[in-house]
């Protein structure tokens, strides 16, 4: 027979074996859902690295950056000048062009339109001589500032470092 | 509440017998399997290549371990020999870094390959070159110590497995002579493990090491299309280690057998714990199982 | 809470259910560990789906492809090399867990009035876990993927007539190919929750008559059954612990135990390679296949009618066994007949492990004669077990009158 003194200790014997219990199934969970983040030959694609030296004033290209398009424009001393004039502008999302460049030749900005997600038209378009998005009609200046239209924010700029003279590296490496 | 006792222990007297009764024949199967298990499986069929020599692999077994100096020795051979013919297609020259390979020398593996650092280890010769002088494709590597019955020790045996110079030279001088001495032959036929019962078969492979043949100990059919590639010496070894073939060979396969599963050091350091976990866990749910059942025994 | 409960309750008598089939459901009480593998088989069936669609959120069915990916989940994927070390491992403990709970059946003639029924559902369970796996394997694209896929779809090609046609319909294709592995993996994924429905069956005819029990007599359901509920939820819990210890084990630490070395090397159409086996469940089967050699041109429809006879013998099983007692502690003669079929399933396993030209025991005995004789033995079972059965030569040892 069983005494009484024996089923409390089994009382507290089930409570222990299902907190176990319950704690190896939250356990057992984890790698089903950790695999799904992005896997390592994903995360080794976190950073794209751009030779500049071939990028003549004026002139912009568009690289793929974690699967998203990213410009990068060599701006010419006119479209420096007007950036910083509008600086202080009252604008619909206030920030200094010199807070968006880390040298003021290169702009670099994450080509997805904060509205909606379209893809910009290249610098000298729109009504502020910067990119225009063409579907919804939104408006940004040299530095990628929101002028006018439907975008509630200036185009995004990407952590990006210059790793030496000629190379610019987008994206934080995650290892 | 006494009588319930004794009628409980009663039953299970009766049920012990019983199952004494049940073990007999059982057990009497159990010997038979056991000695068919001994007998049968020694049979088989006539392997065709040699017995494999095992070797002690420090990283093998549950708590095995990489040694982080061979591997880098490890690498350094497979890019400078294997490479020339073989890809490690599932391997970026940029994880070597995990080594603790600098920038510097990984782009110069990389670059010895025709490669960046970003690509996979891909090897600097043309497949299509490649088969037109050994009439295949050498294979992939990154999978080769899983790939093959007798796993590391495969891998070993074949790049130290290869008739050496003198087995070459007296192969040479026997087939010169026309007629060999039962005694040459019986030497040349025990070292490189050939069935002394065939002398026909003896005859002939060593024809065609003298003609050059690729002749290793333990490769099926014992004739492969790859030179032997690993002399004395091949590598110059930036750790200043004894560069013997027997060293690099030992290193190679230790890179080779991380290259196949680099996720198994965390695959045991995981497993370590859930069994520890599984232990206790298990233990406590069957000491709940004996108190639950204590009411009905 | 219990308010919420009787609200459903009313519109669905969920607590009435459980009551009935999980917590009070009466249970024998004298039912030993072997009983433990039945509801561990649909823990593993869990595992295998689990991980089995996880790995399908990584994996691709392409002839170009395949084993690349099979080797990105293993490298890149984080806990992918886990995904897939539990899905082939378990694909193996699931047979070892099934092959266990048929034995079981088998001894204490679990398969006897009133069980017909139930004993068919877990037969054609056992079919559909056997499809499930040839197709499964097939997946990772490797050597012994392809060449067992050829083989096994090839063995069609025996049914007279349409055989040919019939082949190269299941391969969409002149041969085995990215068709067939498309279609593979589609039934792949399919067929386990299949295999779910079935088991559920499976639990229903279990339970509209009840467990049989080690000593094979009916019960009092007053005296000799316990509820289910903690009794045999702790036992079946403490059973899956001991199980998960040695699966684990092997999972974390001889993860390749189970599979061929050959299965790392990417399929090749053009080369088999030298020595392929079917995975070490198939073994048996593979062997009786293998065994009928004598009968020249017919040969290949015999081996193929053999093999699947082995597994179809199952289902006639009931009508096989004549004996008024149902368990074999009583029964003597079936016992020996059980343990020989016992021994004669891993004989035969051995000799399909072989190569078919295999010799043993110093070239004295070719393993034919030996997959002959086993086949023999296999199939002789259930012929002996009829025999001494309808013919009363069987005399049973006296059956206790209750446990
Ligand atoms: C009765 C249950 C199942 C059995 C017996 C089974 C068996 C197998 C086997 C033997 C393999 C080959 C393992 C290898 O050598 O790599 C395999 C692979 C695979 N199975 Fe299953 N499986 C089952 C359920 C499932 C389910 C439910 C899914 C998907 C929902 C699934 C998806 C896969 C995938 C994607 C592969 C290829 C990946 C790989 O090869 O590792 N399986 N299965
Ligand atoms: S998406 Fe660019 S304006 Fe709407």
């Amino acid at each position: 027979m069983v005494t009484e003194s024996e089923e409390g200790r089994r009382d507290f014997l089930l409570l222990a074996t299902s907190a176990v219990g319950a704690a190896g199934v939250a356990g057992a969970a984890w790698p089903f859902i950790k695999s799904w983040s992005p896997s390592s030959d994903v995360l080794s694609q976190a950073t794209t690295e751009v030779d500049i030296s071939s990028l003549a004033e004026g002139q912009m290209i568009t690289v793929p950056w974690q699967g998203k398009p990213v410009f990068v424009v060599h701006r010419t001393v006119t479209q420096i000048e007007l950036a910083r004039k509008d600086d202080t502008k009252s604008l619909p999302d206030p920030a200094k062009d010199a807070d968006r460049v880390k040298r003021p030749e290169f702009l670099v900005l994450l080509a997805l339109c904060p509205h909606l997600g379209c893809v910009p038209q290249p610098i000298g378009t729109g009504n502020y001589g910067g990119f225009l998005c063409p579907c919804h009609g939104s408006h940004y200046d040299t530095s990628g500032r929101i002028r006018q239209g439907p975008s509630p924010r200036n185009l995004q700029v990407p952590y990006y470092e210059f790793k030496d003279e000629k190379t610019l590296v987008i994206g934080k490496a995650t290892v | 509440m006494n009588i319930m006792t004794t009628r409980g222990r009663d039953e299970r007297a009766g049920q012990t017998m019983r199952l004494g009764a049940r073990v007999k024949p059982a057990g009497v199967w159990v010997v038979v399997l056991g000695l068919l298990a001994v007998l049968l499986p020694r049979g088989g069929v006539a392997s065709e290549a040699m017995h494999l020599p095992k070797q002690n692999w420090p990283f093998v077994g549950v708590f095995g371990q990489f040694d982080n100096a061979a591997l880098k020795r490890g690498v350094q051979v497979t890019v400078q020999v294997c490479m020339a013919c073989h890809s490690l297609k599932y391997i970026k020259f940029d994880r070597l870094r995990q080594f603790g390979f600098t920038e510097q020398e990984v782009k110069a593996f990389a670059e010895s390959q025709g490669r960046t650092k970003k690509d996979a280890m891909l090897s600097g010769m043309d497949p299509v070159l490649a088969k037109d002088s050994f009439g295949v494709v050498p294979p992939d590597l990154s999978l080769i110590t899983k790939a093959r019955k007798g796993y590391e020790d495969y891998v070993f045996g074949i790049l130290t497995g290869y008739a050496s110079e003198s087995d070459v030279a007296l192969a040479r001088q026997v087939m010169a002579d026309g007629h060999a001495a039962d005694g040459e032959v019986r030497e040349v036929a025990a070292t490189l493990h050939l069935d002394p019962n065939h002398p026909e078969k003896i005859a002939e492979t060593l024809k065609r090491i003298a003609d050059g043949g690729n002749f290793n100990k333990y490769f099926p059919g014992h004739f492969l299309a790859m030179p032997q590639p690993l002399m004395d010496g091949a590598v110059v070894y930036a750790d200043g280690t004894e560069n013997s073939k027997v060293q690099m060979a030992r290193d190679v396969v230790t890179f080779l057998a991380w290259a196949a599963e680099p996720t198994q050091t965390e695959r045991k350091a995981l497993g370590f714990n859930v069994l520890l976990y599984l232990v206790v866990f298990t233990l406590m749910l069957y000491a709940l199982k004996r108190r639950i059942w204590a009411r009905v025994h | 809470m219990s308010k919420i409960m009787e609200w459903v309750d009313a519109r669905l008598p969920v607590t009435a259910l459980l009551k009935s089939q999980a917590t009070e459901y009466p249970t024998p009480k004298n039912l030993n560990y072997w009983w433990n593998f039945g509801s561990l088989a649909l823990f593993v069936l869990i595992i295998m789906i689990a991980s089995g669609l996880f790995l399908a959120m990584h994996y691709k069915a392409d002839a170009n492809q395949s084993f690349d990916v099979v080797e990105h989940i293993m490298r890149d994927v984080h806990f992918g090399w886990l995904l897939r070390y539990l899905h082939a491992n378990g694909a193996s403990f699931f047979f070892v867990v099934v092959y266990i709970h048929i034995l079981r059946g088998m001894y204490y003639g679990s398969y006897r009035k009133p069980r017909e029924i139930l004993w068919w559902f877990g037969v054609t369970l056992f079919l559909i876990m056997m499809g499930t796996a040839f197709m499964g394997y097939v997946l990772p694209w490797g050597q012994m993927s392809y060449w067992g896929a050829a083989v096994i779809t090839n063995l069609m090609s025996a049914i007279p007539l349409i055989g040919e046609d019939l082949v190269v319909w299941i391969w969409g294709g002149f041969a085995v190919g990215d068709p067939t592995l498309n279609r593979f993996f589609a039934l792949h994924f399919l067929l386990p929750l299949v295999i779910f429905g079935l088991a559920i069956l499976h639990l229903w005819a279990l339970h509209a008559v009840h467990s049989n029990n080690p000593v094979g007599i009916d019960l009092d359901e007053e005296k000799d059954c316990i509820p289910f509920h903690p009794y045999y939820t702790i036992k079946d819990l403490y059973g899956m612990g001991v199980f998960l210890i040695v699966f684990c084990a092997v999972v974390f630490f001889v993860p390749n135990l189970f599979l061929e070395p050959d299965n790392y090397i990417p399929a090749n159409p053009m080369q088999t390679p030298a020595h392929i086996v079917p995975e070490w469940y198939f073994l048996p089967f593979y062997a009786i296949l293998r065994s009928i050699d004598f009968l020249g041109p017919f040969s290949k429809l015999a081996g193929v009618v053999a093999m699947i006879g082995a597994i179809a013998i199952l289902f006639i099983l009931p009508f096989l066994d004549r004996s008024p007692v149902r368990c074999f502690r009583y029964r003597p003669l079936s016992r020996q007949l059980f343990w020989i079929f016992v021994v004669d399933c891993f004989l035969l396993g051995w000799v399909g492990y072989n190569p078919a030209d295999a010799v043993t025991l110093d070239g004295a005995l070719p393993l034919t004669v030996v997959g002959r004789t086993g086949t023999a033995i296999y199939f002789g079972y259930f012929v002996l077990l009829w025999v001494i059965t309808a013919f009363d030569i069987e005399k049973h040892s006296p059956v206790p009158k209750s446990i």
